[in-house]
């Protein structure tokens, strides 16, 4: 049976993948909380693969075992080292990332992954919807407009309006952006 | 799907050369909660990348690998990286190889390593201590850095050299992201750690540790976070490379340019979106006003900087080569690469000296020389006989003491 080790400490919820990778016949082992001491872990547990979210702080701490590891008779590879770059990506976009011990065949792999990314699907689609919004350009065209309005209402140049809106922005933790449209919405507000 | 994202352009905002204008309009940039990623993220919501027709959509990650797999796989275009982290992808060390490039370099100094509460109980307050701790009284230490081949595993591994003490052997080493630092620190699961800053100020902020040295002190004006990108993206898209590079240039000259573009840059990221901790953790150091939490306060001569009239920018080759010398000496490469030509491969000159040019930034010489706390002076010639000058290594032959 493969051995899985599930790092999890992260905030999301990994119930579901655990259930489906149980329900699939894995046998898996799950660590949530610290990962600090996952090198030593990785030695005693000796698992087949190892899974770990993307978004794992504990990611790094793989790398210190994937170093450690380098010289052992069972080097770890990382799955997505050896395959191509586009199942790579998708793994990644599914927020999932697979490292592998070596000797396992490939087609046992694959009922891992799709598992993981059918979890995940549903973060991807918000995180699209997203960043489409976020692909306006109209940013821009806000923040000259707002630029515009200073520079009549302070009887300024255009870099003391940039710089008079940036001060704000920074000191409120704010995009320029954000402070753009508070000048518009200031001065719509006030009839021009 | 990410080329159709670009032909959404504003018509009177085109780029005024017109057939330079960025192939690619829309970035994923990824940074660290560090203090040390302000040019990015005053590049990216002050409006210092639209005039270029670039859009910066800020990225948080929650570590070092998931940054550089994410960069290798194109989900980010361009990130913060470790100058080392860069230089480890490139040759393949304990990762992914791939082929990578650095546009410019993102600050110099301002990095700490921090001792802990229980040992400053114990009277380890000074380098002298620690040794003696270390190699009389059998103490075995755990010390913490953020990435195999990062540039804190670097400093924490030279800085305890220079003090005499083996870091492959005599003390024990953990990698941890860095804004969990201080809460390994107070679990007592590690005894000193070696990271950017807020870090080592908020560890002494909360009382939880002190700082016994910077990295300014191991070598100042030491390079240390970069703009990486992977080759393939500055070869598909070269105009966007280089307005990317302009507008991170000009967010740092804006950063450096005033004692209160300072100030407000330091309230700007400690906000949540960024690195999400008090000002009071953050403004300090970034000023240069240190405190170490042993009753010690100074202005540091070499603080935390991000454009010093382009020195702070310019990705000088003998700053690449340094890091591959120290993976060699401590084992991480097991022979000697063509450290030049590795250099000149990653180190994108040309397209700095296109942005620096045209924002009237003088470009420095290629290589530049400093002297480390050992005493030894790095000047970039000659790496291989560098990597092997030093007394205490891990050069080949002893394959176990490669990372622990």
């Amino acid at each position: 049976m493969l051995r899985i080790l599930l790092i999890n400490d992260t905030a999301r919820k990994v119930g579901r993948l655990k259930a489906a990778l149980v329900e699939a016949g894995f046998e898996v082992i799950d660590e949530s909380g610290l990962t600090i001491d996952l090198p030593a872990r990785v030695e005693a547990i000796r698992p087949d693969v190892v899974l770990i979210d993307t978004e794992s702080p504990g990611r790094d701490v793989m790398e210190q075992v994937v170093l450690v590891s380098r010289d052992q008779p069972r080097p770890i590879v990382m799955f997505t080292d050896e395959h191509d770059p586009k199942v790579m990506r998708q793994a990644i976009q599914a927020g999932v990332s697979a490292y592998i011990v070596e000797g396992i065949q490939a087609d046992r792999l694959q009922p891992i992954l799709d598992v993981a990314m059918a979890r995940f699907e549903s973060d991807q689609a918000l995180r699209a919807q997203i960043s489409a919004r976020d692909q306006q350009l109209a940013e821009r065209k806000r923040i000259e407009l707002a630029k515009g309005l200073l520079m009549k209402m302070k009887n300024c140049n255009e870099e003391e309006a940039y710089t008079l809106m940036r001060r704000q922005a920074m000191s409120r933790q704010q995009k320029l952006l954000q402070v753009a449209e508070q000048i518009i919405a200031m001065h719509d507000m006030l009839g021009h | 799907m990410t080329d159709s994202q670009n032909t959404t352009r504003a018509d009177n905002l085109a780029w005024v050369a017109g057939s330079d204008a960025p192939e690619k309009c829309m970035l994923n940039l990824g940074f660290m909660p560090l203090t040390d990623s302000a040019s990015l993220i005053v590049a990216a919501t002050q409006g210092f990348a639209q005039p270029y027709g670039l859009t910066l959509n800020l990225q948080r990650q929650s570590s070092w690998a998931s940054l550089r797999d994410k960069l290798l796989c194109g989900e980010l275009d361009a990130a913060q990286a470790l100058y080392g982290q860069v230089y480890g992808i490139e040759l393949g060390i304990g990762g992914p190889s791939a082929e990578m490039a650095i546009l410019m370099g993102l600050c110099q100094n301002g990095q700490a390593i921090n001792l802990s509460e229980p040992l400053k109980r114990v009277g380890v307050t000074s380098s002298e201590a620690l040794g003696r701790h270390v190699r009389h009284d059998g103490a075995r230490l755990t010390f913490a850095q953020t990435f195999p081949t990062g540039t804190h595993a670097m400093w924490l591994n030279y800085w305890l050299a220079a003090q005499g003490i083996h870091p492959l052997r005599d003390v024990d080493t953990v990698v941890v992201p860095p804004s969990q630092m201080v809460a390994h620190l107070k679990a007592a699961r590690i005894d000193g750690f070696c990271a950017g800053g807020p870090w080592g100020a908020l560890a002494v902020e909360q009382g939880q540790g002190f700082t016994l040295a910077t990295s300014q002190m191991i070598w100042p004006d030491h390079p240390e976070k970069v703009l990486g990108v992977t080759r393939e993206f500055v070869e598909r898209y070269p105009n966007t490379a280089r307005a990317l590079t302009m507008a991170v240039l000009e967010a740092s000259r804006f950063i450096d340019g005033s004692l209160e573009n300072r100030r407000s840059t330091a309230q700007l990221i400690s906000g949540s979106d960024y690195v999400d901790v008090p000002l009071s953790a953050v403004e300090p150091r970034f000023l240069g006003h240190y405190q170490d939490g042993l009753g010690n306060a100074w202005e540091d001569r070499h603080p935390l900087r991000f454009h010093g009239d382009g020195q702070v920018n310019m990705p000088y080759l003998s700053d690449g080569i340094w890091f591959m010398t120290q993976f060699r000496r401590w084992g991480l490469l097991r022979d000697d690469p063509d450290y030049l030509a590795v250099a000149q491969r990653v180190q994108r000159l040309d397209i700095y000296r296109q942005a620096a040019e045209a924002l009237g930034i003088e470009v420095p010489p290629l290589m530049r020389s400093a002297t480390l706390i050992d005493g030894r002076t790095w000047d970039g010639s000659d790496p291989a006989g560098y990597a092997r000058s030093f007394p205490i290594h891990a050069l080949a032959g002893n394959a176990r003491a490669i990372a622990l």
